[in-house]
Parts: structure tokens; sequence; C-alpha cells
């Protein structure tokens, strides 16, 4: 088993669904406690995600496209963060989820300093490091129904641009899915072999672009069709 | 990264403990051998020996200042298999215990061969010590400016250099001339002068570089295959750049890993360390005499460069999650 998430960047709009869905979920979750906020409603509110949308701009106009990147943990097989740990606080399941020992961490920040991808962040009220649980919460409890237990991250997701399942499958629809689109792992060459991939956004379809009117063109033009050139111009706004 | 005072001051205080323990341990080994005369009375070993163990203890304790959870401290004696930090803390107490047994040996005057054990022993675990502390960073991949070997030598170099000038500084308070120690230190001084050199000209390079595009996976331009009616060219130049952060305040990330320092500041700070950790020291050693006024402002400017230095250390390096706060390059 070697469970982990596939997000599609082509698809994923950036709504941050995924982040409070799983800001919800886990800050009442017993795995990792509280997620604790500071000043939620003061001047300066920050607080413990496990997981995070950027958002980010690639290329030069018009060849240019905005990428919306969520990340969480990328559930590592070789997880640093696990090697590092001098508790034994951090540890890895059979499943290959990546956990934290709430009863057994002495909050140094050396995990958080292994991680490449800022998965981990420490809740500065309990004094202990968090991350993403991969819900284990969900996907190990029986008395939810089959089709929810998957991550709240994934249910939540309103572009199906995220999908748990099993990578040791190649029959499983994550595995499937990296294979027919190129899932890619991030900072590879880090040597870290994050179980998590990202598919990249599809080209988009060619279109034929019309050739902008000359100026001269533009200046001959009637009062009248100039006037329409602008009311469609305001009402396109 | 965020530099932590606790953890520049147990770096630095320990760094030069070690040293002592090293360098007293070693010279012992050295006159018992025969090679060389005790350059340090043996009435003054047990003395020595405890500044040293003092030095070292003081930074220990400091450590444990940046716990979040301190309650849990025991435990990261347990993961040595793995981890460098844990290694560090269980040979942090080995050292401890066979220090003291060595300043006791010295004390009770001990039979030579038990001294000789307990000589050996110190300077092993001081060594030890001193690379795991240093190993801690350098093992860190996400950091290029800590995962090289130049940062435990840095560390091992540092160490010894501030060591011997404290027991410079000891032989010189009770009026002794400490020749041989002065020529060590000194030569530790330079050498570890000429290790940061090459740490900061390594650095400097492009040397393990990651960039934004290679972060986010786009280092080959958004798309696999080349777009009808676009040049290769203007694919080719698909430079990434941070749009939205995704959140209105600051996180434990952006306060951890994004510290950014002004060019004017970390120049001054670099002139502390100079002048602190190696011009005063040096001068003190070719020209001071043995009066211990003049010891104590040298180890002290020694002290306040080295934390300078371990100020740089942290303020210079640049954790990949800065590129996915928008930073171009690592």
């Amino acid at each position: 088993m070697k469970l982990g998430l596939v997000i599609d960047l082509d698809t994923c709009v950036g709504c941050h669904a995924c982040a409070t869905a799983c800001k919800e979920w886990n800050g009442s979750s017993a795995i990792s406690g509280p997620l604790s906020d500071y000043d939620p409603y003061g001047a300066e509110p920050s607080g413990v995600w496990f997981n995070r949308v950027r958002h980010y701009e690639v290329g030069q106009y018009p060849d240019s496209k905005t990428i919306n990147f969520p990340m969480s943990c990328l559930h590592c097989e070789d997880a640093a963060c696990v090697t590092v740990c001098p508790t034994g606080a951090s540890y890895k399941r059979a499943d290959g989820i990546v956990l934290v020992d709430q009863d057994k961490c002495m909050g140094c920040n050396l995990c958080a300093w292994a991680c490449p991808y800022g998965a981990r962040e420490l809740d500065e009220e309990s004094g202990c490091m968090k991350k993403c649980t991969l819900c284990v919460d969900r996907i190990d409890n029986i008395t939810l129904p089959e089709a929810e237990r998957q991550p709240a991250c994934v249910l939540a997701c309103p572009t199906h641009a995220r999908h748990f399942g099993d990578f040791d499958d190649p029959q499983s629809n994550v595995s499937k899915l990296t294979a027919e689109r190129g899932g890619f792992k991030l900072l590879d060459e880090l040597g870290y072999a994050p179980v998590n991939r990202y598919l990249p956004p599809r080209a988009p379809p060619a279109v034929a672009t019309a050739a902008p009117a000359s100026e001269s063109a533009v200046r001959g033009e009637g009062a009248l069709s100039r006037l329409v050139r602008l009311a469609r111009q305001t009402l396109a706004r | 990264m965020k530099p932590a005072f606790s953890v520049l001051f147990f770096t630095v205080l320990s760094g030069a403990g070690l040293g002592a323990l090293a360098l007293l341990s070693a010279l012992d080994l050295f006159a018992m051998s025969g090679a060389l005369r005790m350059p340090i009375p043996p009435p003054l070993m047990p003395i020595a020996l405890a500044i040293a163990l003092a030095f070292v203890l003081t930074g220990l304790s400091s450590s444990t200042l940046h716990l979040a959870n301190p309650k849990n401290g025991w435990r990261s004696a347990t993961r040595w298999r793995t981890s460098w930090l844990s290694r560090e803390a269980l040979i942090a107490i080995v050292l401890v215990l066979m220090a003291s047994c060595y300043g006791l040996a010295w004390w009770l005057i001990a039979a030579p061969t038990l001294r000789l054990l307990l000589a050996l022993c110190t300077l092993l675990a001081a060594w030890g010590t001193l690379h795991c502390t240093a190993m801690i960073y350098a093992s860190l991949k996400p950091i290029r400016q800590w995962h090289t070997w130049r940062v435990p030598l840095s560390y091992f170099l540092l160490g010894h250099a501030s060591g011997a000038l404290l027991v410079a500084g000891i032989a010189r308070s009770v009026g002794l001339s400490g020749d041989a120690v002065i020529a060590i230190a000194s030569a530790f001084l330079i050498a570890a002068a000429a290790a940061k050199i090459e740490y900061w000209r390594y650095i400097a390079s492009e040397a393990g570089v990651i960039t934004i595009e290679r972060a986010i996976g786009v280092a080959h331009g958004v798309h696999g295959a080349p777009v009808p009616g676009r040049s290769a060219a203007s694919r080719s130049v698909m430079a990434a750049r941070l749009f939205d952060s995704g959140h209105a305040r600051g996180t434990f990330l952006m306060r951890e890993f994004l510290v950014t320092v002004t060019a004017r500041r970390r120049r001054g700070v670099q002139w502390v360390m100079w002048i602190g950790a190696f011009v005063l020291p040096l001068a003190w050693l070719t020209f001071g005499s043995p009066h211990w006024p003049g010891a104590l402002l040298a180890v002290s400017a020694s002290i306040i460069g080295l934390l300078a230095e371990r100020w740089l250390f942290f303020a210079d390096a640049r954790h990949t999650v800065r590129l996915f706060h928008g930073d171009p390059r690592t």
C-alpha cells in the first residue's frame, strides 16, 4: 500500500475549498488535536493549516498561464522528516502515511527544516508539530459509508482536481491518472520520492487568432460603428 | 532561516567548550607519549577542564530553550539510529560524563593509565559532539547553504579556534606565557577564517541552486507538447512568479523560513564577525601579555564574533520553502 493524492493542476481553479475542508475536519480531529488559530478575529490572524493553496503566473503574455497550486504533505517514501526526528514522534505507517505522535513531539522544528515542501507547521499553542494526516480518521473509519472514506480535501473539491488512492496498485485511479497525464513528483532531485503526484496543465486547443485591425482602418471607421464598438467594449467589461 | 538566539548561543558556547576539552585532552595524550611538555601545569588542569565543561553545559542547557514542548525533551535520545540531533544528545551526555571523570582524574591524581584512557574518551566524545552538531545542519538537503562538507569543517575549526583561545586565556590569566597553546590557537583561527572564506565562495556559486520553475514543475514550460502557432523560443521563456500566496497574514512557514536580511545589516554583522572572532583574538595572541583582563576581553570578543558568525549562518540559509513563496531561486 502506498496511499497518496493526485492533484490536477489543469482543473484546479484555486478556490481553497480543499484547504478549508481540511481545516474544518482536522480542527476537531483526535489525530492531531485542534489546529490552533492565533488572533483569529484580530488584525494579524494566523494559525495552523495542513493544506495551503498558492497561485503562480507562468510565462509571458500571450504565452502565460495562471497555475493554482495546492500543497499539503506529499507522504514521501524516503521521508526526511521521519529520519531527522530525534524523539520518534514522526513515523510512517505501513500504508505510507506519515504522521506525528502528538504525545512524543518536543517541538524542535527539525522536521519542518528537513521538509522541502513546507508541509509541517508548528502549533505554537500545544508546542507540537502538525501535518496532513491524509485524514486517517476518515479512511480508516468503517462507520462511514465507503464512498466517504477519503480525505476531506478530495471530497470537497468542486472540480475533481484531487484524487485519493493506492499508488502500489497499477489499476487504481491514481496510478492510471499519473500514467495517462504524465504526473510528476515535486523537487524529485532531492531524492525524497514524494508519493503525491501533480498532473501538469493540458495544452490548450489551438485557436486561430485574428490579425489586429490596422490603425488606418480604425481611424477610417464611421461614427456609428465607433459608437457600437465602444458600447460593446463597455458591456464586455 | 530565522536565527533562534538560543541555538546560536548553544552552538557557539558548546563549540568553544568542546574545542577546549578536545585540545586539553589531546595535549595531555601528546605529553604522556613524551612528544611534548604539557603547556598547562598539572594543578591548573582540573580548573581548565571545569571551565571548558561549564561552557559546554551552559550551551547544552540553552539548547533546550528553543523547544516548543520541552517536557518531551528526554525522548530526543531515543532515535540515534537515524537522527543527528538524537546522536548529538546521546554523545553529549557521554562527553559530560567522560570530561567530568577526566577532570576528577587530574584532581585526585589518578593512575596515568586511567587518565590516558579518560583523555582519549574525552577527545573522541568532544569531536563526536562537534561533528553531530554540524551534521544536524549539513544533513538537510532542502537548504543548499547547509548541505555541504564545508559546514562540519567550519564547526570543527571554529570550535577548536575558540576553544584554544579559551585555553590560552586561562594560561595567560595565571601569568603563564602558554607559547604552544598560542601557536595552536593562532593556527586554528587562520584555518577557520580560510574555511569561512571558502564557505562564502561556495554559497555564492551556482552549486545546487533550485529555481521557482523547478519547484513548481514548469522548468520546461507549462505544457509538454508545443502549442501550434507559437514559436519554440517564446515557450522556452517560462519565468514563474508568485501571484498570490493564498493567505492574508503571516504563517509559521513565513516566520520560520522567509526571514530576509538587508545587505547593509548583513555587512554590519559580517564586520562584527571578522573583528570579534578573528582580528581581536589574533592581535591579543600576538601582542597580548600574560594578564587576565586582556584574556577576558579576547575570549568575550571571540564569543560575540562567533554569535555574529552563527547569525549569518542562519540568515544566509535559503530553504526551498522560499521558492513556493515566490523567491526566484534558493
